[in-house]
């Protein structure tokens, strides 16, 4: 054997070894069996983080900045699916991105069930928000031309094209796919030892080692949508955001913990990080971070707490580790607002946990998102009022205080086009939820029965139908959701920019979908400000802070609020104005909450017992739907001072405003289809308006809290 | 001679029979691929966690079995010719096939044209820059405001009218958005008004309001490079659209439409 072959042979040898060794190291690192060399860890490149220029060559804005110092609301909504979402696509939705925003500029666009979608006013601003996880890969699973289409676990998804497949009657196999595609498609990896398991190491991307999963599909979707956002944001007029939701969860609960990212730029990384590269939303915000060094900002805002079992606002982290204040501020620097309503019903506060609250019964959806059969969700950690309170709780004991977010409202449509209007109601899912039968407004016709029991017996859905006072309707749980809601935003101007940094200081209000505006100010010197001034707004802007901005004490001084609300100019008047205040109490750690009607319709005064505005007689007309006429009010003005005030405890405070009622949707879908509305539904509601808080700061107290068997000082705080 | 033409057409006879025959056969005979039923047996694992055992797997199948049969039968009665969702989707399906070749990136002069036909869609809407005084209806707007009108030729300074939630000034702003934010038809009284005069009371959503509009600036049609982005974008949908137009001119001509020229419409 000569000296050549002998080093070719050792050569050959060396590949397998070297390849062998770098799986094994890849083995201990993701079962965690034994302390990595960091060497092989320098190995591994941050795909993820790669920033792309998505910006339309060529493409002009003729934009003069005109901007308004005392800011203007802007309305729109950062929660729009499209069929680039693995489950739009399974609803029947085939929408894309360009429909959606030519939907939000006021041009009408198809529901799959055929009928037209349009706004009566057109939106300010919008976001297509596709689930990242598996972008774009359904239509690819349909499609049986692809070479992923040809995998066992793709097959259920070829029937979806059969024609018969695509009307109302699919409801039940569509809904099933929906519930087993999370669990399917991440069960399906390549044998550890192809070379795609290496490559999906080496790069940080978890997905291409998943045999369901096209690497050039997803990102041809993402491009997709990140393209149509650029060429539909007009600066001045229309603005669009790049985005995407995470949908990521709990492990055992199902405890719902998805959150909506959007860039502020038209640049956005090369592909979005989803549940697949982690289920814990720190890792996300680490990914923002990072991001956020290389100059592109973006904020996460979680939604659907309602449906987290009490997961989304925890008082531990998702390691169940002990919250601290690089968590809080981490958090707070990546999520400063959370959607507080939309379709899938409005998590302010709960019954059960605010007892005291008469308006807390409101559109309140108690199972789980996307459970099946519906599992009832825990209220306590999924509603945003004691998520504040628990926020104050944790800055008490100096964990710091990871709940300083503020409010927006969104759709979370399905189908491109958000449903804002309890009159003209699409609800969100396509086909499983595009007509009344199946949305259970309206009573099911015999034949419909059958079927529904059917198709629900097929897919282990135990009651598919409920009687009401003899009239059977659909028990599907979409009476729950409802047509909800708007994200509002103070901002200058209309522009990216703009908008952009409005969410970042929370100045932000949520509305049902109404387009109420409201104005909040705190300050120690409001009520010098004549409220009939033409320069009220700017006066307030000097002397004060406003919504999601925190009030420094000022010694032992009670601050003044002023608080400023308009109608929506096609919607019911106002009713009242209210301000919810909770706080914490400095002695014994004790949260509170109270609220507060500040300002009554029609010159009523509030009554000083019970801090409740008395009736101002509007009426509905449940035939019609008609509302009085001559009762509320065009606007609500005020000026308020806590009567409760101290100056030692951890407070924030919110506006709630409160429309006149008027039908909710149910009622709207009964009376236009000739039917009396279903007897166990509310049959109105008060459309309303959540402000941002704003907090106020206690003095640093002298005195430490010393847990029994504790200690203060929590890992991670300096 | 004529033998031959009697075979020939005795062997075309027997073909046709056979022909028919075999049809017919194919018309009762249900073929389930090896794929469907695994596709709906992974399904079914999908969903209830395990593998199904024999008898489901016959109930399975048989249900297959079931509606193909009852959909062979439903399409022989012609069940699906009236059925309105089976046709909006196979419209559908067609749409989407014919939509899918998109265009190449259009050419100026393709451009120029365009714009040039829908100039319209491009033109720049005349604004208004104005100033107001706000009577809310909250206030008995109706009295207030038409007393303050009354008042303005000699002390405009005197006049306590109320401060309007979106500000005092405008500057710029087209119809569209005057509509947007004061509601109830409020834009049609910009266009008969004076400019640098005092005109009103005109009702709003919120109240009266006395207006001032102190310049105006006419609407104009831009040159096309100021618009080409959106010029484009909009060719190309119009393309899209145009695709399933063209593919339905191009076959429209075999069909007669026919419609009760008597028809009423109730």
């Amino acid at each position: 054997m000569n000296k050549n072959t002998k080093r070719l042979i050792y050569a050959l040898l060396v590949i397998p070894i070297a390849y062998i060794s770098l799986l094994l190291v890849i083995d201990f690192d993701v079962n965690n069996k034994r302390p990595i060399l960091s060497v092989f860890k320098m190995l591994q490149k941050e795909g993820s983080q790669e920033i792309v220029d998505f910006s339309i060559k060529g493409k002009v804005d003729n934009f003069t900045s005109n901007p308004n110092k005392d800011r203007n609301p802007y309305y729109g909504d950062l929660h729009v699916h499209t069929k680039y979402s693995f489950d739009a696509y399974v609803f029947g939705v085939t929408a894309t991105p360009d429909d959606a925003y030519r939907y939000a500029k006021g041009e009408g666009i198809s529901h799959p069930l055929g009928y037209e979608m349009k706004l009566r006013e057109p939106l300010d601003f919008y976001s297509v928000t596709d689930h990242g996880f598996f972008m774009g890969m359904i239509e690819a699973y349909a499609d049986t031309s692809t070479e992923v289409s040809k995998l066992e676990v793709t097959k259920p998804f070829h029937n979806l094209n059969r024609p018969e497949n695509l009307t109302v009657d699919s409801a039940g196999q569509r809904s099933d796919i929906f519930s087993s595609v999370l669990g399917q498609a991440i069960l399906q990896p390549y044998p550890s030892w192809h070379p795609k398991i290496l490559k999906a190491w080496l790069t940080h991307n978890t997905q291409l080692a998943l045999k369901t999963f096209d690497y050039t599909t997803h990102k041809s979707a993402w491009a997709d949508i990140a393209r149509s956002a650029n060429e539909h944001n007009d600066p001045g007029t229309f603005t669009t955001f790049i985005g995407y939701e995470f949908t990521t969860s709990t492990d055992t609960e199902g405890g719902n913990l998805h959150r909506n990212v959007i860039f502020n730029s038209s640049k956005a990384p090369i592909r979005p990080w989803t549940r697949i590269d982690s289920l814990n939303p720190e890792d996300l915000w680490t990914w923002q971070d990072a991001l956020r060094e290389k100059g592109m900002d973006s904020v996460s805002m979680p939604h659907n707490s309602n449906g987290s079992n009490g997961q989304m606002f925890e008082s531990e982290t998702f390691k169940a580790n002990a919250i601290n204040k690089a968590y809080a501020e981490k958090r707070m620097r990546n999520e400063p607002i959370v959607e507080i309503t939309q379709v899938k019903g409005t998590s302010e506060t709960h019954p059960l946990l605010s007892p005291d609250d008469e308006w807390a019964d409101f559109e309140i959806v108690d199972y789980r998102v996307g459970s099946r059969p519906p599992t009832y969700s825990k209220p306590s950690g999924s509603y945003v009022r004691e998520a504040y309170l628990n926020g104050l709780t944790l800055d008490f004991t100096q964990q710091g205080n990871p709940y300083k977010f503020g409010l927006i409202g969104s759709s979370d449509t399905h189908t491109g086009a958000g449903a804002y209007d309890e009159s003209n109601y699409w609800s969100k899912i396509g086909l499983l939820d595009g007509d009344p039968e199946n949305r259970g407004s309206v009573p099911l016709k015999k034949e419909n029965i059958e079927r529904l029991t059917q198709y629900m017996e097929a897919f282990n859905q135990p009651i598919s139908t409920v009687d009401i006072n003899g009239r059977t309707f659909a028990n599907t749980g979409f009476t729950q959701w409802g047509a909800s809601g708007l994200a509002v935003a103070w901002a200058e101007e209309n522009t990216r920019d703009s908008i952009f940094k409005a969410f970042k200081r929370k100045e932000t209000f949520a509305t049902t979908g109404t387009r109420i505006a409201v104005r909040f100010f705190a300050g120690y010197d409001l009520s010098s400000i004549d409220l009939n001034s033409d320069s009220l707004v700017s006066q307030a802007y000097n002397k004060g802070v406003t919504m999601g901005a925190d009030l420094m004490h000022d010694g032992d001084r009670s601050p003044d609020f002023l608080v400023w609300a308009q109608k929506d100019k096609n919607g019911a008047p106002l009713q009242r104005v209210q301000i919810i205040k909770g706080w914490v109490d400095s002695n014994s750690g004790m949260p509170h909450e109270e609220v507060y009607d500040v300002a009554c319709s029609d010159g009523i005064s509030v009554d000083p017992i019970t801090n409740r505005c008395p009736d101002n007689g509007a009426r509905v007309n449940i035939k019609d739907c008609s509302i009085s006429q001559d009762r509320g009010s065009a606007e609500l003005k005020t000026i308020w001072k806590d009567p409760n005030f101290s100056s030692t405890n951890k407070s924030f405070y919110y506006v709630r405003v409160l429309e006149n009622p008027s039908c909710r949707w149910t009622t709207w879908d009964a009376i236009k289809a000739g039917h009396k509305p279903r007897e166990d539904q509310h049959e109105t509601i008060q459309e309303r308006a959540w402000s941002s808080p704003i907090w106020y700061i206690p003095a640093k107290s002298e005195v430490d809290v010393i847990p029994l068997g504790g200690s203060v000082n929590v890992i991670g705080n300096d | 001679m004529k033998s031959k033409v009697l075979i020939f057409f005795l062997i075309g006879f027997i073909l046709y029979l056979i022909d028919i025959g075999l049809n017919n056969d194919d018309n009762k005979s249900i073929y389930i691929s090896d794929q469907e039923i695994n596709s709906l047996i992974s399904a079914w694992k999908s969903q209830v966690g395990r593998v199904p055992n024999e008898d489901e797997i016959s109930r399975i199948i048989n249900n297959l079995v079931e509606e193909e049969i009852l959909y062979r039968e439903a399409l022989l009665l012609g069940l699906n010719e009236d059925d309105r969702i089976i046709k909006r989707r196979l419209a559908q399906k067609i749409s989407f096939l014919k939509q899918e070749s998109l265009p190449n990136k259009p050419k100026r002069k393709e451009l120029n044209a365009f714009f040039e036909k829908n100039k319209s869609k491009y033109f720049v809407e005349p604004v208004y820059s104005f100033t107001h005084l706000f009577f809310s209806s909250d206030n008995n707007s109706q009295l207030r405001s038409q007393a303050a009108f009354n008042k303005i030729p000699n002390n405009i300074t005197d006049i306590k009218s109320d401060p309007f939630f979106l500000g005092k000034n405008f500057a710029d702003i087209n119809l569209k958005e005057i509509e947007n934010e004061f509601g109830n038809n409020f834009n049609t009284y910009f266009k008969e008004s004076n400019l640098n005069k005092w005109s009103g009371p005109f009702l709003s959503s919120f109240g009266h309001h006395i207006i001032f509009i102190n310049d105006y600036r006419s609407g104009f049609y831009p040159p096309l490079d100021v618009v080409i982005d959106k010029v484009e974008l909009d060719l190309l949908a119009e393309k899209k659209e145009g695709a399933i137009n063209n593919f339905i001119d191009d076959v429209r001509s075999e069909y007669t439409v026919i419609i009760n020229p008597n028809l009423r419409i109730e």
